[in-house]
């Protein structure tokens, strides 16, 4: 499902972010990515979402190269991934229906398909009651739920998480673990970027740990710390 | 993208108009006056050219024989003017019928002066008048016309046209010169509307292009917003000079009856405007979207 080939990241500014990094993740896979701030787990996330190039190396998704992918076809890649972003993203003018909608919307859905699946995306993720919510009037909890009916709505393959329960308390953050890992059994490919070291000792999945932008371990059903 | 994306991005290109609505006002204006000043310098220079076009058609050559010359002589020389190329008219005023128009313009009122001439003072005023298709090939014929045996003086009268189109030609050049800085302010203005709605929706923008957006579905909105701007800072200009032009000319030809005698050189308010409507709402939608293109171009390289 995805390959990294001895993929390296560096900035402009010099900073080596990532350093040559080979990974393979199975369809289906739920893969905790952990490390320290600066480790390199957020460009690793936005190479794969091909929002920026590899210095070196080769980058495969879904048997896609995403190096000698044309620009045209980026828009259609991006849509077999969903993307969970630990500040919510959301449009604070659109309630919650509208925040769901955008994301068929952009892929140019048909309006009968919009009506059918946004109500049954928020039912799955525990909204049913709250469609004219707006953002500000929803907890975290339920804000970050809105973003994650918004990431699985077009039912992507991938779900790219970029630490969706930071802004989180302990309860909350076990609830939308629960829900991410329901996207998961249901087929999708989740790669979770977390510092919550709870969470990950708890539903013990493949854990990848990254340090100074390399793989410092990589362990099926592991804890957030080396045991 | 698909056809049923435009709903969707018109709306979009409303709503960002209606949320920068300073700036949207700002460039509806500008756009206002430099398509006004466009038609109404249009409606200037459509009406000379008609002008410039009707004395064309009325303004001819007259031929003069030298004495002496006999009626035979004077048709065969008429043969030849009507083969010379661009010649389209040729009529023969023959001296009798000069000294009539002579005394008819001159002593309509007195008939009595003119009893004291005896003779046709006008005896060898015999003349051909001479129409060109066009003011340009005016002085090749009567280029060829000085060569036939027979031909005393040629008159032209062409200096009214001739000055006519000069005056176009300078007109033309300082309403283009005006014109041309109204539209760049136009498009900079249209730029500017446009970066602002960009920058409002940045992260809305941001996030589309992450959720698998296209290029085209991205910048469609502010384009649309681009074109309407466009079209509603054509539709003002082109409404307003329907409403003046339709006023001056009823009042100019109420005030100066003279200019219907001249059998319409007026044009009105149809006849300009099958021009200047397409013209100005072509001038409009093109600044609109130009100025558009070039933002989306430079802000949304997501």
């Amino acid at each position: 499902m995805i390959d990294l080939d001895r993929v390296s990241k560096q900035y402009e500014n010099g900073q080596l972010a990532v350093d040559e990094i080979s990974l393979h993740v199975d369809k289906g896979e739920f893969v905790f990515l952990v490390g320290d701030s600066g480790s390199g787990k957020s460009t690793l996330i936005r190479l794969l979402l091909k929002e920026l190039e590899p210095t070196e190396g080769i980058i495969t998704v879904n048997g896609k190269v995403l190096n000698t992918m044309k620009r045209s076809k980026i828009p259609f890649y991006r849509r077999n991934i969903g993307m969970v972003f630990q500040d919510f993203r959301l449009l604070e003018e659109l309630d919650v229906y509208e925040n769901v909608a955008l994301a068929m919307r952009a892929v140019e859905a048909s309006p009968r398909e919009i009506k059918r699946r946004v109500p049954e995306v928020l039912k799955e993720v525990g909204l049913a009651g709250k469609y004219k919510s707006l953002p500000r009037q929803l907890s975290g909890g339920e804000q970050q739920r809105v973003a994650i009916a918004r990431a699985v709505v077009n039912k992507p393959q991938i779900l790219l998480a970029d630490e969706p329960t930071g802004n989180l308390d302990p309860r909350n953050s076990y609830e939308i673990m629960k829900l991410i890992e329901g996207i998961n059994e249901q087929g999708t490919t989740v790669l979770m970027v977390t510092h919550d070291k709870g969470l990950v000792d708890q539903f013990q999945k493949r854990v990848i740990a990254m340090r100074n932008g390399s793989i410092a371990r990589d362990v099926e059903e592991g804890g957030y710390i080396e045991a | 993208m698909k056809l049923r994306s435009i709903g969707y991005m018109i709306r979009q290109g409303i709503s960002n108009i209606d949320r920068n609505k300073m700036f949207s006002v700002a460039s509806i204006a500008t756009m206002t006056a430099c398509i006004f000043l466009f038609g109404a310098f249009m409606s200037i220079l459509l009406n000379v050219n008609a002008l410039r076009t009707e004395l064309e058609e009325q303004v001819g050559v007259t031929v003069f024989f030298t004495e002496g010359i006999t009626e035979d002589e004077i048709q065969k020389i008429g043969e030849q003017i009507t083969k010379i190329e661009h010649v389209t008219e040729i009529h023969y005023t023959s001296a009798e019928e000069a000294w009539e128009k002579y005394k008819e313009e001159r002593f309509g009122s007195n008939p009595q002066l003119a009893e004291g001439f005896k003779e046709n003072p006008l005896a060898n005023s015999a003349s051909f008048t001479i129409f060109v298709d066009k003011i340009e090939n005016q002085q090749q014929v009567v280029d060829e016309i000085g060569k036939i045996e027979g031909v005393r003086q040629i008159n032209q009268s062409s200096a009214a046209a001739k000055n006519l189109k000069g005056f176009n030609k300078i007109f033309s050049y300082i309403s283009a010169g005006v014109i041309a800085v109204l539209l760049i302010v136009s498009i900079i203005l249209i730029m500017n509307t446009i970066t602002v709605g960009i920058t409002v929706r940045k992260e809305e923008i941001v996030l589309m292009k992450l959720i698998g957006a296209t290029d085209s579905f991205v910048r469609g909105p502010f384009i649309i917003e681009g074109l309407l701007l466009g079209l509603i800072g054509s539709a003002i200009p082109l409404g307003i000079l329907y409403a003046v032009y339709n006023l001056l000319i009823s009042r100019l030809l109420a005030r100066f009856g003279f200019l219907n005698a001249m059998g319409g050189v007026l044009l009105n308010v149809n006849q300009v405007f099958a021009i200047l409507l397409p013209l100005g709402v072509l001038l409009g939608i093109g600044i609109g979207v130009a100025g558009a293109r070039i933002t989306v171009k430079r802000h949304l390289d997501v």
